[in-house]
C-alpha cells in the first residue's frame, strides 16, 4: 500500500468498510505453529526459513532483514497514507502509537503527497528516531546522481535526521528504468556515494509493475540490501512477484519487503473475496522481512497490530487454498491495478517518462 | 496457402474488377510472408491478398471508430463514399464503438455499395458466452444493413485470461463457427492491442482464424513487439495480418516532432500485412493517406531500421503506445465484464452512462474457477 498514487484516487471509505467488516469477523486464527518456529511457503523452493524473535503474545514479532544483521518488525508503517491524514497531530499520534506498540519499520518516499509524508513522519519521530528503522525512497525516475543527492538532503531535512537506515530507488516500473538507473552517472552511483558519506546504511529498490523489470534490476548484480514488491494472494497467480522475484531475492540473501497486501485499494475485501485479516496474514506468511501497510487511522493501525501480535504464519496448505480461491479473480489483473493499468504510476515518474499526468491518463 | 497464383488471380479479379495488371504483382507478396510489398502504379489503389482466404483487399482500410468522431453523420458518410471511390475496399468496425453509432453510420454509407467493400466488424463478449456473441452479431448486421459480414473478429483480446475465456466451452469461438455455418460471415479473426503474449496464446490454442489484427508501427518494433513476436507467426500460419495504430494510437509522437504521419503509414504498409486500418476523422486525413498509397514504394529494410532506431529511445518506456500500458484504449464495455474500473474522463464513458448503461450487458459473471 505504500507506493505513490494520487490523493483522492484510493477509496478511504473502502478501507474503513473493510476494516469494520474485519473487526466484526473477529480474530479466529487457526494457525497452529508454535511461536518462533520456522515457517515455509509452498511453491517457494528458495524460501529462506526465517526465525522470528519478539514472539510474545503481546509483541509484534521481528525478522532479520536479509544479510544486514538488522531485525525489523513484521509490520511496517507505510508513509504514503500517513500524508493523507487529516492533520499533523493525527499523523503524530499514529506514528507514536505504532512505535510504542513495537512497530520499527517506517516507510516513506521523497515524492509522497508533495513531501508532506516525510515532513509529518519527521515531526512524529522526533525523540524516537533511535527506536525505528527508517526508510525513504529516491525519485530520480531516470535522472542523474546529482538529482538523487539533492533529494537525499531534502529527505534528511524533512525527516529531521542525519541518516537513513534504508534508501530505496522508488517506482522501478518502466521497462527502461533498469537501464537508466545503471547508466553512468545514474542513481546507482548516488547509492554508493550516500553509503560512503554515512548518510545511508542500506540500499534497495521498489516497484509495483512487472516481475521482469525487478529481475532486470537484479541481473546487474548490484549488492542491494532490500527489494520491495507487491505481495498478496492475487499476485500469487498473476504476473507473480511471489513466484518470480521473491525466491531470487531470498536466494541472494536480500531482505524482501512486501507491499499491497490488500491489492492496493482493498477492492478484493470489499467484494468479499478475502477478508482483510486473511489477506494480511497471507502476505505476512511469505518469506519477507516485513509487510508495509498503509494506515490512515488509529483504527487501521490497531487492527493491524491485532493481527501482528503473536503472529502465527499460515500453513503452506492454507496459503495454497487462499491462492486457489483467488486465482480466477486474479487472472485478468483487475484486482491488481498497479500491474495492469497506469493508475498507481506516480506523477514525477510520469513526467520523467513523458506520460500525461493522472488527470489526463487516470487509468 | 493452398491456392496457387493463378487461382488467386482469378479470385482477385472476381473480387476487385478494377484491379490493374500492375497490382497483380502484389499478389505474390503476401504468400511469401516476408518480402517487402511491391509498389503500386501511379494513381492506383494497392490491393493485397488476405492470407489463405485468397480475397483481395485494399492495403489501406478505413477504421470504424473514427467515423464516430465526425461532427455530422453526413460528413462521415461522405468520407466512406470518397474512400470507396478511391478504391478502398476494407472497412473496419465494431459492435461497441460509440454504443453502435459507428456501425449505424457505416450501414447508412454502404447503402447501394455493400458489394463494393470487404466489410468487417467485431464482437464484444469479453469473456462472455457465445450466445451473447450471436445476439451481438444480429445487432451488427441490422445496424450495418446487410445480411452478411465478410469478416467477424473477436474484439479486445487485451486481458491475460481472454484467450482462456474465448476458448472455454460455450464461449465466443463457438459463435464464430456457427456464424460461418449460417453464412452470416465469410471469415473470422481476432484483434487486440495489449500484449503479444495474449495474441500468441490465442494462436497456440489452435483455432483456424483467417485474420489477426494488431498494432504495428515503428515504436512497437522495440516495445512489447507485435511486429517481432506475432506477425511472423501469423504469416507462418497463412493467416492475414491486419495492422492498426500506425500512428501509435495517439498523435503524441507526431506532436513531439519525432515522426511524421506519412512515414508512419508508409512504415506500417511496408510490413507483411494484408491491410493497414487507419482511423480517419476528416477528408483531409483520407487524402493524406491516399497520397501515401498511390505510387506506394515500400521502405527498404535499411530505411525501416533507421526509423526504428529513431523511435527506440522513446519507445522504450511505452510512452507513445498507451494502449499497451494503460486502460486508455480498452473500451469501457471491454472493462466492465472484466471488472476493471471505467474512466469518467472518457467521452465514450459519458455517452454510455447517458444512455443508462447497456441493458444487454449482463451482470459481471465471474470467470470459471
Amino acid at each position: 500500500m505504500a507506493e505513490q498514487h494520487e490523493p483522492g484516487e484510493r477509496s478511504r471509505s473502502t478501507l474503513e468498510i473493510d476494516r469494520r467488516r474485519f473487526i466484526q469477523a473477529g480474530l479466529a486464527f487457526t494457525g497452529a505453529l508454535a511461536a518462533g518456529s520456522i515457517f515455509h511457503s509452498s511453491d517457494i523452493s528458495a524460501a529462506v526459513p526465517r526465525e522470528m524473535t519478539n514472539t510474545g503474545p503481546d509483541q509484534i514479532p521481528r525478522r532479520p532483514l536479509g544479510k544486514t544483521g538488522e531485525q525489523v518488525s513484521i509490520i511496517g508503517l507505510g508513509g504514503y497514507h500517513l500524508g493523507t491524514m487529516r492533520s499533523l497531530d493525527d499523523a503524530v499520534r499514529l506514528v507514536q502509537e505504532a512505535v510504542d506498540a513495537g512497530v520499527t519499520f517506517f516507510d516513506n518516499a521523497w515524492e509522497y503527497n508533495d513531501h508532506r509524508s516525510e515532513e509529518w513522519m519527521g515531526r512524529a519521530l522526533q525523540g524516537r528516531r533511535d527506536k525505528v528503522f527508517l526508510m525513504t525512497k529516491i525519485c530520480t525516475h531516470g535522472r542523474d546522481k546529482k538529482v538523487a543527492m539533492r533529494q537525499l538532503e531534502e529527505s534528511l531535512a524533512r525527516l529531521r535526521t542525519d541518516h537513513l537506515d534504508l534508501w530505496q530507488i522508488h517506482e522501478v516500473i518502466y521497462e527502461n528504468d533498469p537501464d537508466l538507473h545503471f547508466a553512468k552517472g545514474g542513481v546507482i552511483e548516488a547509492l554508493d556515494e550516500a553509503k560512503k558519506q554515512g548518510k545511508v546504511r542500506f540500499v534497495g529498490f521498489t516497484g509495483h509493475k512487472n516481475p521482469a523489470i525487478h529481475l532486470k534490476m537484479l541481473a546487474h548484480n548490484y549488492p542491494f540490501d532490500t527489494v520491495q514488491m507487491p505481495l498478496n494472494c492475487f499476485d500469487g497467480t498473476y504476473r507473480s512477484f511471489e513466484q518470480q522475484v521473491l525466491p531470487e531475492v531470498n536466494r541472494r540473501g536480500i531482505g524482501a519487503l512486501g507491499m499491497k497486501s490488500l491489492g492496493g485499494d482493498g477492492q478484493p475485501i470489499l467484494h468479499g473475496i478475502v477478508s482483510a485479516e486473511e489477506a494480511l496474514r497471507y502476505a505476512m506468511s511469505l518469506p519477507v522481512a516485513t509487510t508495509i501497510s498503509g494506515m490512515d487511522s488509529l483504527e487501521v493501525l490497531r487492527q493491524n497490530l491485532m493481527i501482528g501480535r503473536g503472529f502465527k504464519p499460515m500453513l503452506p496448505e492454507e496459503m495454497e487454498a487462499v491462492r486457489q480461491r483467488c486465482k480466477s479473480f486474479a487472472a485478468d489483473g483487475h484486482l491488481e491495478l498497479y500491474k495492469s493499468t497506469k493508475k498507481y504510476d506516480g506523477r514525477v515518474g510520469r513526467e520523467q517518462h513523458g506520460y500525461p499526468p493522472p488527470e489526463q491518463l487516470p487509468l | 496457402m493452398n491456392m496457387n497464383r493463378r487461382d488467386f488471380l482469378k479470385v482477385g479479379a472476381a473480387i476487385v474488377p478494377g484491379v490493374s495488371a500492375a497490382n497483380a504483382a502484389v499478389l505474390s507478396y503476401a504468400a511469401s510472408g516476408k518480402q517487402a510489398p511491391p509498389t503500386a502504379g501511379k494513381g492506383d489503389m494497392l490491393y493485397r491478398r488476405l492470407g489463405h482466404t485468397g480475397v483481395l483487399v485494399s492495403a489501406l482500410g478505413v477504421g470504424g471508430h473514427h467515423l464516430g468522431d465526425f461532427p455530422s453523420v453526413d460528413e462521415a458518410v461522405r468520407l466512406v463514399h470518397e474512400a470507396i471511390d478511391a478504391g478502398v475496399t476494407f472497412f473496419d468496425n465494431c459492435w461497441e464503438y460509440y454504443n453502435g453509432k459507428t456501425e449505424n453510420i457505416l450501414g447508412r454509407a454502404l447503402k447501394g455499395r455493400r458489394d463494393k467493400v470487404f466489410l468487417m466488424t467485431k464482437v464484444c463478449t469479453h469473456g462472455r458466452s457465445g450466445r451473447l456473441a450471436l445476439q451481438m452479431l444480429e445487432m451488427s448486421l441490422r445496424r450495418l444493413q446487410t445480411d452478411h459480414l465478410d469478416l467477424w473478429q473477436i474484439h479486445g483480446i487485451v486481458y491475460d485470461n481472454d484467450p482462456e475465456l474465448a476458448y472455454a466451452k460455450g464461449g465466443v469461438l463457438e459463435a464464430l463457427d456457427q456464424a460461418k455455418k449460417e453464412g452470416k460471415t465469410r471469415f473470422v479473426g481476432f484483434s487486440g492491442h495489449k500484449d503479444p503474449a495474449f495474441h500468441l496464446k490465442m494462436l497456440e490454442l489452435g483455432y483456424p482464424f483467417d485474420t489477426v489484427q494488431m498494432p504495428l508501427n515503428p515504436f512497437d518494433a522495440s516495445f512489447h513487439s507485435f511486429e517481432k513476436q506475432v506477425l511472423p507467426e501469423v504469416n507462418r500460419r497463412g493467416m492475414a495480418g491486419l495492422g492498426m495504430k500506425s500512428m501509435g494510437g495517439t498523435a503524441w509522437a507526431i506532436k513531439k516532432g519525432i515522426v511524421k504521419p506519412g512515414e508512419l503509414l508508409r512504415y506500417a504498409m511496408s510490413l507483411p500485412v494484408a491491410t493497414t486500418i487507419s482511423g480517419m476523422d476528416s477528408l483531409e486525413v483520407l487524402h493524406q493517406n491516399l497520397r501515401v498509397v498511390r505510387g506506394f514504394q515500400p521502405m527498404t529494410e535499411s530505411e525501416m531500421d533507421a526509423l526504428r532506431a529513431r523511435c527506440a529511445p522513446t519507445a522504450a518506456d511505452g510512452r507513445f503506445e498507451p494502449y499497451k500500458v494503460s486502460l486508455r484504449y480498452d473500451n469501457p464495455m471491454t472493462r466492465l465484464p472484466h471488472g476493471f474500473p471505467i474512466d469518467s474522463t472518457q467521452r465514450e464513458v459519458a455517452e454510455m452512462l447517458e444512455k443508462g448503461d447497456a441493458p444487454w450487458l449482463p451482470p459481471r459473471t465471474m470467470p470459471p474457477a
